[in-house]
């Protein structure tokens, strides 16, 4: 392992659904401002091992540490607020009636106020707080191009545009490390150019670390400087993309049963 | 809201903003109905703001947060049942008690809540009934202090003393001026609980939980706040209920109870306060003046609910906010009607 302490170090997750072990021992790091890939074909146990990570899911063993605080048994809101780790939903989903910029101030709201009871407040304080979390939303629909589309309900833009903006939502905490479920399925080569823009722009503007579950490889290629390849649960091998997609081993696993 | 200013000036003629005179139009109206309304309409209107203390915090369970409790009625019989006996018990005031049932209220629905959430939609449904039917035998059997089906009764009429001078509302009249400022207040701190960031974050929960946590909403915590404030308004109303009728009983868990104040808040239009308020008056008012035909009341009134099921699905509400729309002189584009 490099030197300092990684933002995500993660070593032995598993977890069984009864007799199939979806993730098996898998050990990984991310290290400050990197864009980590994850790649494996379907069923190879990514979205499992993004839900241990995240605490959506229990796993049977393992131990997650960020920047060195062992929060393997934190819930997934904990992770959120306390962690600022933030991760997204391979299916897109969005506050579906509200509109682009109300879906941004729910995403920021938490770590503007502490608790749970300071946000029932109803003084000139809060009121403030929430102008200044509805000026960063703007900014943040500046950023990932949706101004003209800021004042529609989420769920009647296309399935492009939604992942935009849960994109936006997740920067709108100054997060650590974002963890993105397949960010470019099912939307079109324009936008894929955006969010990629907008990731990297992210990574070095803002400081964020990301690891990235994504099928399209090229995508892959542009962003990530290292790769992990998971199979049947297990870590394949690990390089640069280009090396990890020359390996014999990967092609087996993509082509093969 | 849409930004009406960012489009441009339409050459059509507009209509005029009347949305302030009518407003001021219905104030008048509220404050001086019981000058020309029959006593029995007026006490049609005390049971129907009563109600609506109640209908908030179920509405804010339904309609906010997304979770259906049929407990409204156990935490508005217990503010009954505590204000009560403080009054028989301590002599003390109305102002006194109810804040007590509110207090009480709320302190019971910690306990309950903290396991009762930890179930889902229906088992979280069958869960609550479960404490209406509990709070029911409690009522019913605990004699000593309960005196059991004959409940308690003789609860003075609400007063309101302030150094030496002292009001009691002991008309219909009166009584309608207390329920309906209590009305107001009830229905001025739950607009400001819906409308603060907290009001948002339910809003999330009911949209998406799981997004909501993934965004580092502590979405358990607020069930439970907004079931411990639910019952904070049933409370209230059950105090105030208890000082009006002068009577508290196990009748007041009955079914009946239940029913009103979910058919408020459905047939009025859950996550709408104006929706909510008009359901209130018209449904409570509807159940009272069907009263002229005892034997057929309860049919009529199934009658109009399914009527009401399969004409208006989403209550009242998108009807009421269409309406405003026009009293506000934003006229639709042509076609769109």
């Amino acid at each position: 392992m490099s030197g300092g302490v990684s933002v995500l170090d993660i070593k032995g997750m598993s977890k069984s659904y009864g007799a199939v072990k979806a993730v098996d021992d898998v050990d990984l790091h991310i290290d400050h401002g990197e864009i980590l890939g994850l790649i494996g074909p379907n069923g190879s146990g990514k979205s499992t091992f993004f839900d241990c990570t995240t605490g959506l899911a229990r796993p049977d063993g393992g131990k997650v540490s960020l920047e060195g605080q062992d929060i393997s048994d934190w819930s997934l809101n904990r992770i959120a607020r306390e962690g600022r780790m933030l991760r997204s939903f391979q299916k897109t989903v969005v506050f579906k009636k509200l509109n682009v910029e109300e879906n941004l101030v729910i995403a920021g709201q938490m770590f503007t106020f502490g608790g749970v009871l300071s946000t029932f407040g109803i003084g000139r304080g809060t009121r403030a707080k929430v102008k200044g979390l509805r000026e960063h939303a703007r900014e943040l629909i500046s950023l990932v191009g949706l101004d003209q589309v800021a004042h529609m309900p989420a769920g009647n833009l296309s399935g492009g545009q939604q992942k935009l903006i849960q994109f936006a939502s997740m920067l709108m905490p100054d997060p650590r490390l974002i963890m993105l479920d397949e960010p470019m399925a099912g939307i079109n080569p324009k936008l894929i150019e955006r969010v990629v823009e907008t990731i990297q722009y992210a990574n070095q503007k803002m400081g964020v670390s990301f690891l990235i579950i994504e099928h399209n490889i090229d995508v892959v290629t542009s962003l990530c400087s290292r790769t992990i390849v998971l199979d049947r649960g297990r870590k394949l091998c690990e390089g640069t993309p280009a090396q990890v997609i020359a390996n014999d081993q990967v092609r087996e696993a993509y082509l093969g049963g | 809201m849409t930004d009406s200013s960012s489009i441009p000036a339409d050459t059509r003629p507009q209509t005029r903003d009347l949305r302030t005179p009518v407003s001021i139009l219905l104030f008048l109206l509220a404050l001086c109905s019981p000058l020309f309304l029959g006593t029995y309409a007026v006490h049609a209107l005390v049971i129907a703001m009563i109600f609506l203390l109640p209908a908030h915090g179920l509405n804010l369970l339904v309609g906010y947060t997304g979770m259906l409790s049929l407990a409204q009625a156990a935490f508005f019989g217990i503010g009954a049942y505590c204000a009560a006996l403080m009054a028989t018990h301590f002599d003390t005031s109305f102002p006194v008690n109810l804040l007590a049932a509110v207090v009480l209220a709320m302190a019971v629905a910690v306990p309950l809540g903290i396991p009762a959430l930890q179930l889902r939609a229906t088992s979280f449904v069958m869960c609550t009934l479960g404490f209406v039917i509990i709070t029911q035998a409690i009522a019913k059997n605990w004699i000593s202090v309960t005196r059991g089906d004959m409940g308690l009764s003789g609860l003075p009429k609400p007063t309101f003393s302030l150094g030496g001078l002292s009001w009691t509302a002991s008309t219909a009249q009166q009584s309608y001026y207390v329920a309906l400022g209590l009305a107001a207040l009830a229905t001025f701190v739950f607009w400001l609980i819906v409308r603060s960031p907290a009001g948002r974050n339910l809003i999330a929960i009911r949209e998406n939980e799981t997004l909501a946590e993934s965004l580092g909403v502590p979405t358990w915590r607020y069930r439970l706040a907004a079931f411990v404030l639910a019952a904070g308004f049933a409370g209230a109303g059950g105090a105030l209920y208890a000082h009006y009728i002068s009577v508290a009983s196990p009748l007041m868990f009955q079914t009946l109870y239940t029913t009103t104040m979910l058919i408020i808040v459905l047939g009025g239009g859950s996550g709408s306060i104006s929706g909510v308020v008009i359901g209130s008056i018209l449904f409570v008012a509807l159940s009272e003046g069907l009263r002229i035909a005892p034997e057929l009341r309860m049919i009529a009134y199934g009658a109009c609910l399914l009527l009401l099921v399969f004409r208006f699905p989403q209550g009242f509400a998108p009807y009421l906010s269409k309406l405003w729309d026009r009293i506000g002189g934003q006229t639709r584009k042509e076609g769109s009607a």
